[in-house]
């Protein structure tokens, strides 16, 4: 107990006192970036959990370092990885139908499953996924003009996935800079392993946005709403999904924290035909992509 | 169940008490002297009306937020303000020294929490502030220089600054 009290107390105390880049938001990021020569180190966890049938749980862990190489050009580098656990998740192929589901039979599946996972069993594994590089370069700044805006850029590489992805972030404050609005329109390319060998191409596209007053010092709280578009090989509109809920936000001298919440709207939109007859169930969207509940919490140590 | 409740009180203290950390530079005495040197000063608190605080942020294009301004009459002339505006966790207060005839005299940052840009009570960038009247155009990166990681606090004293020598001109000037 003396050894967790010690810890948490040096924690708070022997961090430089300083803030830079904070995230008000827990999905979507504004404009703001950790300024020239300084750093921070953050930790993201991320939790996401059910599915159409069976069990699904996921826990992504990110640890992020980030450092302003000049006031308007950060670089970041990541560490993802996570626990999987998976049973009966994904409806079973219909043998006799190819391409059809077999009603009332489920297997072992998802996205975090890894590729040659015999679907019959239990999915339950801790994984490092993958090293990511960032970098965000901002034109415009919310605080001297009249909207904020930023490019930003993300490659990851990992043993089961390589991904590209591109965002536009923009931010506008009101109200002395207390009320802030967000959106950040992605585009993301993923080469995923295949169970035969290979890698099997998706595209998505998808747009964040958030709004978060800070209702008293130190504190925010606010909505963020995430639209989410998949597209196989990157050419053929498989899903729409939709999610939204609330954030907290605690920005101090020293350090940072947000947790936010989001739900799956029952609003779901499934095109082709593989995603109604997997992914699609009761208005939301499930299949390889997605889960009903996400809770992230984040937090930074800025010097 | 003492000591667990222990480990949760410190983080969670820390949470709710953050003005611990606040850095207090002067109190309203240290920054009278600091601006007007050997003078006395007489409290005149200001209550706006609705006109006056209109008129304001007419002339400022700033936001006046609070209707009541702490000020002094300074012995020989002048006018000593003691002002806060918002700061990207908490809020920043400063004082201005006007002079008789409402230009800046002097500004002092007497708190600040945002550990972050704490550069903004160098002299050097309280100086940019100095001889500024109503009429001064008062702009972040034109007429103020910003301060690296520190933009909003910089943008907001400069804000600040502007709405009070409007505030001399609607309040104080007659």
């Amino acid at each position: 107990m003396k050894f967790g009290l010690t810890f948490v107390a040096a924690l708070l105390v022997a961090v430089s006192p300083s803030h830079g880049h904070e995230a008000i938001f827990s999905w979507t990021y504004t404009t703001d970036l950790t300024p020239k020569g300084h750093g921070e180190c953050e930790q993201w966890i991320t939790t996401r959990w059910e599915k159409e049938h069976g069990s699904y749980s996921v826990i992504d862990f990110r640890e992020e370092f980030e450092y302003g190489v000049t006031d308007n050009f950060q670089l970041a580098i990541y560490l993802n990885h996570h626990y999987v656990h998976a049973n009966d998740d994904v409806p079973a192929e219909d043998p006799a139908h190819p391409g059809n589901r077999l009603r009332g039979a489920y297997v072992t599946g998802g996205e975090d499953v890894h590729a040659g996972h015999n679907p019959a069993t239990v999915f339950d594994s801790y994984h490092f996924e993958s090293v990511s590089l960032e970098g965000i370069y901002r034109l415009l700044s919310p605080y001297k003009d009249p909207l904020g805006l930023a490019l930003y850029f993300e490659p990851s590489v990992g043993d089961q996935e390589t991904e590209l992805e591109w965002k536009i972030l923009l931010q506008k404050n009101w109200l002395e800079d207390r009320l802030v609005w967000a959106l950040n329109v992605n585009y993301e390319l993923e080469f995923e392993k295949e169970d035969g060998g290979g890698y099997a191409r998706d595209g998505m596209f998808e747009w964040f946005t958030g709004l978060s007053y800070r209702f008293v010092r130190n504190w925010s709280a606010g909505l963020e709403f995430w639209n989410h578009h998949e597209f196989t090989d990157a050419t053929v509109h498989e899903h729409s999904a939709y999610f939204l809920g609330p954030t907290i936000h605690y920005g101090g001298e020293r350090w940072w924290a947000t947790l936010g919440f989001l739900h799956q709207l029952p609003i779901g939109q499934a095109f082709s035909h593989d995603n109604k007859e997997f992914a699609a169930h009761d208005g939301y969207i499930f299949g390889d992509e997605h889960e009903k509940y996400y809770v992230r919490f984040r937090m930074g140590i800025n010097f | 169940m003492k000591s667990e409740f222990a480990f949760i009180a410190l983080p969670v203290s820390a949470l709710i008490a953050p003005s611990a950390f606040a850095v207090r530079y002067l109190t309203v005495d240290q920054a009278q002297q600091a601006i007007f040197p050997g003078k006395s000063f007489t409290a005149a608190p200001v209550k706006l009306t609705s006109v006056q605080r209109k008129a304001i942020e007419q002339a400022s294009s700033v936001r006046v937020l609070h209707d009541e301004q702490q000020v002094w009459r300074v012995s020989g002339g002048g006018w000593f303000i003691v002002d806060e505006v918002v700061g990207k966790h908490e809020s920043i207060t400063y004082a201005a020294g006007l002079n008789l005839d409402g230009s800046v005299k002097q500004i002092e940052i007497m708190d600040y929490r945002e550990t972050y840009g704490g550069q903004i009570r160098d002299q050097k960038w309280r100086a940019q502030f100095v001889g500024k009247t109503s009429k001064s155009t008062l702009k972040l990166d034109s007429d103020v220089k910003n301060i690296s990681g520190a933009t909003l606090s910089c943008r907001h004293i400069t804000d600040g600054v502007k709405r009070l020598l409007a505030f001399y001109e609607i309040a104080l000037r007659h």
